[in-house]
């Protein structure tokens, strides 16, 4: 039986509408948890990722302290009911993977040397997926860090690249990931020196178009920081345009009084 | 507002200055370490958290609860990643697991574990948890903000800089409320005179009743 060939791109447009170098829409709330020392909550086309930071507190058992840094527990895990198939709540080889990847690069931001012989919990629960989920996860875990107010040195920010149908992609959806040529990049930055603080690939890419995919990446990287940014300070503009609204209501009563 | 809010790793100044709290110099820029508000004069650029834990200064007052007693001295909780120790022999009064008291920080060490000295004990009350980075806001320029809520709520304070608030008397609830209010509006200007009319609009509320 001959498979129907797919074009993912027509006419400048992916499957979903979206230009190649577009991403899905993003939602990010900061301090969406009151337990949690730092939190937030990131909706990312179809992902959804809840992240809770606690600490630094003191590494335990002793023998894995570092008295130099603190040690950054980044906790990955999938829901059951977030993949179509119910998934194995039992950490598998792939949470652990990316529980790593991504504890290192958010080692990257963070200024470790401030804590030593401690320890940060991030932990990180995928709701919803629909591919780019540890990029979900890395973008709520990083807003949930400046939430909680660990001294970091720069945010971080990701996106997944990648090929599908001869054309390089920002942020594939499970469909393009899917397609026979695929090529899934995800790369994190941090936004303000442009340093690659995580670069995983899986597939095949040329020199030209890892290059272009590179560019692409950074570009989104970029428009990420701006959401998270706009996130962290949404939570603090509120309460002063609530300041500003009552100033007014005060001069009104005083009017009043005086006829 | 005046101040510009700022996210770690964007710049405060771009100008050679002095650096203040919460700020790393990069490629010869003044940059913020932590989300908050900016702090610049003529010859510093800092910035004042929002949010943050506890990192012990040398001089600080802090207060802390005794956890447990060994051989030689008490095993402290001081709100800090670490947990510290007072040795018997600078004690003159015994103390038991629960006591909360106030100790002034004599040394930070390169692993930011804590000494103190000058021990006071407290005896009954309540101990409040605030946070640590608003605590010089509760206090306020030449202890404003402390007077102010002495006066609204008639307890007797003691603010520690870790962010541990003990009271006794008065009415605690209602100093519960304003210490929750000083966190969540911080960053607003005028916030004693804010605080002063919070608490006589509550006082008057309780006499009505």
């Amino acid at each position: 039986m001959k498979e129907k060939k797919i074009q993912y791109v027509k006419n400048g447009k992916r499957l979903d509408g979206r230009k190649v170098d577009e991403l899905r829409p993003i939602k990010i709330e900061a301090g969406v948890l009151s337990r949690a020392q730092g939190s937030a909550y990131v909706e990312w086309g179809q992902n959804k990722a809840l992240a809770a930071v606690f600490g630094p507190h003191e590494a335990l058992p002793q023998h894995i302290q570092n008295p130099k840094k603190a040690l950054v527990n980044f906790v990955y895990r999938m829901a059951a009911f977030s993949v179509p198939d119910r998934k194995n709540p039992r950490p598998g080889r792939r949470d652990i993977e990316i529980s790593k990847v991504c504890s290192e690069a958010l080692e990257k931001a963070i200024l470790v040397e401030k804590f030593p012989n401690t320890m940060i919990d991030v932990f990180v629960q995928i709701l919803d997926s629909n591919a780019g989920t540890r990029i979900t996860g890395l973008a709520a875990a990083s807003v949930a860090l400046a939430d909680a107010g660990i001294p970091m040195k720069d945010m971080v920010s990701g996106v997944a690249v990648g090929k599908a149908g001869g054309e390089i992609l920002t942020d594939l959806t499970k469909d393009e990931e899917d397609a026979p040529d695929a090529v899934d990049m995800p790369i994190a930055i941090l936004p303000n020196t442009e340093e690659i603080v995580l670069l995983q690939m899986d597939g095949l890419l040329t020199t030209d178009e890892w290059k272009k995919a590179k560019e692409l990446g950074i570009q989104g990287c970029k428009k990420v920081y701006e959401l998270q940014k706009e996130a962290l300070l949404k939570k603090y503009k509120n309460s002063e345009t609530k300041q500003k609204k009552q100033k007014p209501k005060t001069k009104t009563k005083s009017k009043a009084v005086k006829k | 507002m005046d101040k510009k809010l700022v996210v770690p790793g964007e710049t405060v100044s771009e100008e050679r200055k002095r650096t203040g709290d919460n700020v790393i110099i990069r490629d010869g820029k003044i940059v913020s370490t932590a989300l908050g508000l900016v702090f610049e004069n003529d010859t510093t650029a800092g910035v004042i958290a929002l949010e943050g834990v506890y990192i012990p200064k040398r001089g600080d007052i802090i207060l802390g609860i005794i956890e447990s007693e060994v051989f030689g001295g008490y095993i402290v909780d001081v709100n800090h990643s670490l947990k510290s120790f007072i040795p018997k022999k600078s004690m003159i009064k015994t103390l038991r697991k629960g006591n909360v008291i106030s100790a002034k920080i004599s040394e930070v060490n390169e692993v930011k574990e804590i000494s103190v000295e000058n021990v006071r004990v407290f005896y009954g009350g309540e101990l409040i948890e605030a946070q640590p980075v608003k605590i010089p806001r509760m206090i306020g320029k030449n202890g404003s903000m402390l007077s102010v809520l002495k006066e609204g709520t008639g307890c007797s304070l003691m603010i520690g800089r870790n962010g541990w608030v003990w009271a006794k008397d008065g009415d605690i609830n209602l100093l519960k409320k304003a210490i929750k209010k000083i966190e969540k509006e911080a960053h607003l200007n005028d916030l004693t005179n804010l605080i002063k009319k919070f608490l006589e609009k509550n006082k008057t509320k309780k006499v009505s009743k």
